[in-house]
């Protein structure tokens, strides 16, 4: 069965190439456009992998972050953050809250394709 | 003549006088009455003229005893009496029976006596009162420098040093180049100060501070002259109004080597990305609009396109990678930090909550140092512990300073839920009491943070805020120890007008001392003994500044002797890996500066250290004293000029403990100069040069006598 892997972001311009990056790669994709939608979308039917951005309307990321680690039900989800906001103390405030990994934009859709699917895989913890 | 005989012989001198002319002028009538008479009358005149000339005689004595005794003496009584009252005892009551005889004098005097006992009373108790409050002013104004967080120099008008504190120590990290009365150019670069201070006094004498808006101040930016620290300032004009003269100024200032740097940085490196993104965006523009241009048929044109887009946009989000990277060393932002104890900000916080029942709060694990502003910070924590005991219901907090690899964090414990990141982003968007008119994450974006709260033992709830580590590296006792004796930190003597001159004519008393002792392994310099201690104190207008004293053990890089060990005390184990003399001697240099230097037979300590200028490459032509020459001067009835010797004969305290310590007996040395001194201006030697020349004499003439 293919991963599923949840797009969270409210740049459409960005959405777009995501969404065709990770159907490409063979996953299934969902999008949410704020931390509201992300949950409920989450709650719904827990993804395998969500790329998550922080600064989303409704809640942020680090919230969307921290409920989803804070249920034990979720702790297969893999997150990956994906932000503009680049400084050491905030990726290291992301990884305390719960996430996986760091993206920070821009960055080369190549890496980021070969870096969902190592987490995915279970090899980048 | 008579004038310089005492009162009383005049007295007497004067009854002696009439005495004497009873029987001259009654022998002269007598003779002449003998005449007309005749012989035979003689004998009756001889007898019944010298009864009554003897009974003349007697009266004359028994008046001018009564008036001696009664007149005479008690005028003089009286005279030594307010002589007593005058120059030594103000409590003195004059003898009131003794001018019983002299009318009202006695009452008089007895009344000028008391009031001018009463009046000595008076100014010795306006004197009392005026010391005691000049001593309260200046234990205040000590405190308040003391505790000052900023540098304060005070230097007179030739630029040399009156006053520091401990905290223009610690910025400009210097201890021995620092010393009252020495120039401030050993330390700071000249040209701001001659420039600021020609300004300023220009300031003042057209008269024009007077509708400045910074009156005699200005802001000025300065350096070490070694050019390791940049420095922010303001010096302000000390003034003699009367003179329409300067005084000398004060100056205040701070490190502002990292924030400049920062500053400076940050800028360039604003102006050189916004320069470098033009070019790919630029690209990136050009090649979009020409791909609307181009027919889709053109596939070749296109692809040429596409391969610039590829190109362009993948060099762009590199540079802003790169730009993100350089942005992120730049640590210091342009809000004021410190670095601070997070003993001493912690605990300042805990007090708050000492009379609040509701809040029980501790500081727990080993205190570090971070860097920040801790107004703000401990705003900010104490809003976050208030807005927790409300919102999350706890009530026990913890407060903890854990460092770690490239940040130091405070963390905040509490015996309740998680703060969720929209709870805290909510409370940090709040102004926060005492918190300068910030709110939480103005604050934190000063000090380029975020703060977050994660689950932690025991279900308790841990909030961490993440500061920069400190600037540099600080032992616990830094703030103390190396001054922890009480610092002659200033001296105010030194605003009278500099001596000018060659310094040989200059006084004995005027001039800067450096007296200084050694410690070796033998007394043969030339034959491979070595310095193991130097020490030296200052002595700068007749006082032995202590608290600058220059005390360093030093390596010899050879084995020390028993019998030196023995003497001074000082063994092998205390030496080793003790600072070498290479970098001991510059930093005497340093503190020696233009000072006089003396020592106790100081032909064998100069001896030592200037056969080890050429290795440490410093040269000491200063002039020198050496107090068994200048002892030799004033006792030349002995020839006991050890240094336990001449202490003793000025009965100078040498602690047992000390002698033979390269401090201890530079201290009795000190001791024993400043006695020479004043013993020598009475054998007329008042100047440097003409001390020199008599301890020459005293050379050449124990030379001549070595020779016999």
């Amino acid at each position: 069965m293919a991963k599923s892997v949840l797009v969270v972001d409210d740049e459409p311009n960005i959405m777009l190439s995501l969404e065709y990056l990770m159907k490409r790669a063979g996953y299934e994709v969902r999008l949410a456009r704020d931390g509201d939608e992300a949950l409920a979308s989450v709650m719904s039917s827990p993804p395998d992998l969500i790329l998550l951005d922080i600064n989303i309307p409704k809640r942020n990321g680090y919230e969307v972050c921290q409920a989803i680690r804070s249920n034990p039900d979720l702790k297969n989800v893999r997150i990956l953050m994906v932000t503009a906001k680049g400084r050491e103390v905030e990726i290291e405030k992301g990884l305390a809250l719960g996430a996986d990994g760091y993206a920070t934009k821009p960055f080369s859709t190549k890496e980021l394709a070969e870096r969902v699917a190592k987490l995915l895989n279970g090899s980048e913890a | 003549m008579i004038e310089r005989l005492s009162l009383r012989a005049r007295i007497f001198l004067f009854f002696a006088l009439i005495a004497a002319a009873v029987p001259l002028f009654f022998g002269l009538g007598l003779w002449m009455a003998a005449q007309r008479i005749g012989g035979d009358a003689t004998p009756h005149l001889v007898l019944f003229g010298g009864m009554a000339g003897f009974a003349l005689i007697g009266v004359i004595l028994w008046v001018w005893q009564m008036f001696d005794l009664n007149v005479a003496r008690p005028i003089q009584s009286v005279a030594r009496d307010l002589q007593t009252l005058m120059h030594a005892n103000p409590q003195h009551a004059p003898d009131t029976k003794a001018t019983r005889y002299l009318g009202l004098l006695g009452p008089v005097i007895s009344e000028i006596a008391t009031t001018f006992t009463d009046v000595r009373a008076d100014v010795a108790k306006e004197v009392d009162e005026a010391t005691r409050s000049l001593k309260d002013q200046r234990q205040q104004l000590e405190a308040i420098l003391r505790e000052l967080n900023e540098g304060v120099i005070v230097c007179n008008a030739s630029h040399r040093i009156l006053l520091y504190n401990r905290r223009a120590l610690q910025i400009l990290g210097v201890t021995e180049e620092m010393g009252l009365g020495r120039p401030l150019f050993s330390i700071l670069n000249q040209q701001p100060f001659i420039l600021t201070l020609d300004r300023l006094t220009s300031r003042y004498l057209e008269g024009r501070y007077t509708t400045h808006p910074e009156y005699l101040m200005t802001n000025l930016v300065f350096a070490k002259t070694d050019g390791s620290l940049i420095l922010e300032g303001r010096m302000n004009l000390i003034v003699d109004e009367a003179e329409k003269s300067i005084t000398g100024y004060v100056l205040t200032f701070d490190d502002v080597t990292e924030e400049l740097k920062g500053l400076i940085t940050s800028d360039r490196l604003m102006r050189s990305t916004l320069e470098e993104l033009r070019h790919p965006v630029a690209s990136l523009r050009a090649a979009v609009e020409m791909l609307q241009e181009i027919p889709d048929s053109d596939a070749e044109g296109r692809r040429a396109f596409d391969k610039v887009l590829s190109e362009e946009s993948t060099k762009l989000s590199n540079d802003l990678d790169q730009f993100g990277n350089a942005y992120r060393e730049i640590v210091t932002s342009q809000w004021p930090m410190s670095d601070v104890h997070s003993g001493n900000m912690l605990n300042a916080l805990t007090r708050r909550y000492r009379d609040d029942e509701s809040i029980t709060c501790d500081v727990t694990g080993d205190p570090i140092w971070v860097r920040c502003d801790s107004t703000t910070i401990v705003a900010l924590i104490d809003h976050i512990i208030r807005k927790a005991l409300v919102e999350l219901d706890c009530d026990t907090f913890l407060l903890q300073g854990r460092e770690g690899n490239k940040r130091t964090y405070i963390e905040v414990t509490w015996n309740g839920e998680v703060a969720s990141p929209s709870m805290l982003e909510r409370w940090l968007g709040e102004p926060i009491e005492r918190g300068l008119g910030l709110c939480g994450a103005e604050i934190l974006e000063h000090h380029k943070s975020e703060v977050w709260c994660e689950p932690a033992a025991d279900g308790m709830a841990r909030l961490r805020i993440p500061l920069l580590p400190p600037s540099k590296a600080h032992l616990v006792t830094t703030s103390t120890a190396p001054l922890a004796i009480r610092l002659e930190f200033y001296d105010f003597n030194l605003l009278k007008p500099e001596q000018l001159g060659a310094i040989a004519e200059r006084k004995l008393r005027d001039l800067t001392y450096v007296v200084f002792d050694t410690e070796t392994t033998g007394l043969e310099p030339s034959n491979g003994d070595e310095i193991i201690q130097i020490a030296g104190v200052r002595i700068l207008n007749g006082r032995v500044l202590t608290g600058e004293a220059f005390d360093y053990l030093v390596d010899p890089g050879r084995r020390v002797p028993p019998l030196a060990t023995r003497i001074t005390g000082i063994s092998q184990e205390m030496v080793t890996g003790k600072p070498k003399i290479q970098d001991v001697l510059p930093r005497f240099h340093d503190y020696v500066g233009d000072a006089v230097l003396v020592a106790h037979n100081a032909a064998f300590d100069m001896k030592f250290l200037q056969l080890k200028e050429d290795l440490c490459k410093v040269r000491f032509d200063n002039p020198v004293l050496d107090t068994v020459l200048l002892s030799a001067i004033v006792h030349d009835h002995t020839n006991q000029h050890t240094l336990d010797a001449v202490a003793e004969r000025f009965s100078i305290e040498i602690p047992p403990e000390t002698r033979h310590t390269a401090l201890g007996d530079s201290l009795a040395t000190a001791g024993v100069l400043l006695k020479l001194i004043d013993l020598l201006e009475v054998h007329d030697i008042t100047t440097l040069g003409e001390a020199i020349e008599a301890s020459n004499r005293i050379v050449e003439i124990r030379r001549k006598q070595a020779k016999y």
